[in-house]
């Protein structure tokens, strides 16, 4: 056992890493699209980048509020059922107008948020067990709504406009969901580092006692991380609805793992305080490529689920290990 | 230049309590889950016009897994960590059950559940070492070994199928209207595994550990041997989860939604049971009772004529309920002091 051996002194490509993830993710990457576009040449042309950002895009902007909610030490499981919801209301309303549909998808998001924030915030419930319980009466609603005359039942077509934005191509290689995606991550960026919210965030989970003798009002922190949360799980639903131009009660509870691991391989720790958006965006490209390196090699389902197992636990024990950041 | 000693203030011995008060202070919430048990199973008797052996049967017998699912999740909450790849490894056992027990004899059929139980735990404990020699977060090391078990299962059994030998059946689950042995196996999984290894050193070990890691490392523990030997006993637990599933469906079911559903309840049953996610406090008994609550909402509702979709709803409300009902206790109790 090596583990209990004292610290050895940080050096200095260490420390380089510690302060800037983004290089190391950033050289994984490219060693993985590389090694991805060997095996499957398609990747290298511009449809093949167009795919890889298309497919990104949904899991970044999940694993956004994934990373948001982690900072403060907690975690959103209720994100994937938020957005197959808000999908469905959206395309289930499309009939009034694109203003109206889009409004009531949010809106969903915000109420979903709204309880999540209270419950963790006010009742200091453990976000686990909150968001836990909200996907279950989520699930149990979207259930109860399909069935017979329900009141999600009935049409269900896609808005033109969400179709357009999710699937459409601004130029080249570039889908137009990148804009929503740029949007989102120059709010993200900027906001945690540059606004006091943003600060307070990092200060709630990184010391949750200290902020509260210095006067935050952690509620109030707390509430306005899952209720942006929430509303960026809508988002993320929204624009993989119209990726897939379908919706379904359970159609992105397959990025609920991915989410989280994106966060956690960008660097972003489960235990709070420490992370952000930046490596967060580079993990679910990794992801993204990485599930099409998986797609590419000739195995079956099972292997494929179990390399991406592996895979991940090995991005995030190198990266414990390289940055020292280790749970107690 | 000496400073006077600081003066001596008389304080005020704190009265001992009485063995009722001890009493209820520990075992209080089992005591309420127990009866919520109880007039959920006096309601369910009063929907249906006959209520005998074969019901009690059906309720035992149909919460086994989960109830069994529910001690794993415990044992691991209990050590201060959370397992996200109980569900998984359930499945992945039964799976390894039904392929290997199709059309055996009975002991071989006895030897191989044996055997499905020592990989489960052999797997348990290397999750529970990767968590602790890496130091990645168990939330994130569980959730993708849930993926890697996952994946295992479907190579152990492409999709339904396996199958069992009804004999072995019966003497898990019980007949048709046998109630006998699905409480006994449950009651032995809770006297003879969980009562005495409670009560030996790793046993308190494992409740110093999760109470408060520092401090146990500080006295001397083995945090980390600790934490894997927490892991090896839930995969005795959810290995055991996977071996009653066989025998009570006969057949195995590779679908990974069943393991994340079950994971998912665990986790409730292990919340409605009275043990602090925290870790260091709270029993088995508490969340094998929880597990039988939360299996009767679906009856409930049926019996009511509501949609039993619902008892989703229902389900996530009382589980949020229950959780701020009892964060709202504590806040209480410290009051009190």
């Amino acid at each position: 056992m090596t583990v209990t051996t004292a610290d050895p002194p940080i050096t200095r490509w260490r420390q380089t890493l510690v302060d800037r993830p983004a290089i190391a993710l950033g050289g994984v990457l490219v060693v993985l699209y590389v090694v991805t576009g060997l095996v499957a040449p398609g990747l290298f042309s511009a449809n093949g980048i167009r795919a890889t950002l298309l497919l990104a895009c949904p899991l970044a902007i999940l694993a956004a509020s994934q990373t948001l909610c982690m900072l403060t030490g907690g975690i959103d499981l209720s994100t994937v059922m938020t957005a197959n919801f808000a999908a469905y209301v959206a395309a289930n309303q499309s009939g009034q107008g694109p203003v109206v549909a889009l409004s009531l998808a949010l809106l969903v998001g915000a109420a979903v948020g709204t309880v999540n924030g209270l419950g963790v915030g006010v009742f200091k419930v453990n976000p686990l067990i909150m968001t836990l319980g909200m996907a279950s009466v989520l699930l149990g609603v979207v259930t109860v709504g399909l069935v017979g005359d329900g009141f999600l039942s009935g049409s269900t077509r896609l808005l033109p406009v969400v179709t357009e934005v999710a699937s459409g191509t601004l130029f080249g290689p570039i889908p137009n969901n990148v804009i929503v995606w740029a949007v989102v991550a120059a709010a993200l960026v900027f906001g945690l580092s540059r606004t006091g919210l943003g600060r307070m965030i990092y200060a709630v989970g990184d010391n949750p006692v200290a902020c509260r003798l210095a006067g935050v009002r952690i509620w109030q922190v707390l509430l306005a991380v899952y209720v942006m949360s929430a509303l960026l799980a809508a988002l993320g639903g929204l624009l993989f609805s119209g990726i897939s131009g379908s919706v379904g009660p359970d159609q992105t509870n397959a990025y609920l793992l991915p989410s989280v691991a994106a966060a956690v391989i960008g660097g972003t720790s489960i235990l709070g305080g420490v992370g952000g958006y930046t490596g967060t965006i580079l993990g679910a490209l990794i992801l993204t490529v990485l599930n099409r390196l998986l797609l590419t090699l000739d195995t079956t389902e099972a292997f494929r689920q179990i390399l991406y197992g592996l895979i991940v636990l090995a991005l995030a024990w190198v990266y414990v290990r390289v940055t020292g950041q280790r749970g107690t | 230049m000496t400073t006077a000693p600081p003066p001596v203030v008389a304080t005020p011995l704190p009265r001992p309590t009485s063995r009722a008060t001890r009493f209820w202070r520990r075992q209080g919430w089992v005591v309420g889950v127990a009866l919520l048990l109880g007039v959920l199973v006096l309601w369910r008797s009063t929907q249906i016009p006959e209520f005998g052996p074969f019901e009690v049967r059906g309720l035992v017998a149909g919460t086994m897994a989960l109830a069994l699912l529910a001690m794993a999740q415990s044992v691991i909450v209990i050590s201060g960590g959370i397992d996200l790849s109980v569900g998984a490894m359930m499945v992945l056992a039964n799976c390894i059950a039904a392929r290997l027990m199709l059309d055996q004899d009975l002991g071989t059929v006895v030897l191989v559940a044996v055997l499905v139980v020592a990989v489960a735990m052999v797997l348990s404990g290397l999750i529970g070492t990767v968590a602790v020699v890496s130091g990645v977060p168990d939330i994130v090391v569980t959730l993708a070994a849930s993926f890697i078990l996952g994946g295992l299962a479907l190579i152990v059994l492409d999709g339904p199928g396996g199958g069992t030998d009804p004999r072995f059946q019966e003497i898990i689950v019980g007949g048709f209207d046998q109630p006998l042995p699905s409480t006994l196996w449950l009651a032995a999984a809770l006297l003879l595994v969980w009562v005495p290894f409670k009560r030996s050193r790793l046993g308190i070990a494992t409740y110093a550990v999760g109470s408060d890691r520092p401090a146990a490392f500080l006295s001397g523990l083995n945090v980390g041997r600790t934490r894997v030997v927490a892991y090896v006993l839930a995969g005795f637990y959810s290995g055991l989860a996977g071996v009653v599933t066989t025998a009570f469906t006969g057949s195995g079911e590779p679908r990974a939604s069943i393991g994340a559903t079950a994971t998912l309840t665990s986790v409730a049953a292990v919340v409605l049971g009275g043990v602090a996610l925290m870790g260091g406090s709270g029993g088995l008994l508490g969340p094998v009772l929880a597990a039988g609550c939360l299996a009767l909402i679906p009856a409930l509702m049926l019996g009511l004529g509501w949609d039993p979709n619902y008892a989703e709803v229902a389900r996530g409300v009382i589980i949020i309920a229950v959780v701020m009902i009892g964060g709202l206790l504590q806040v209480r109790r410290k009051r009190l002091r």
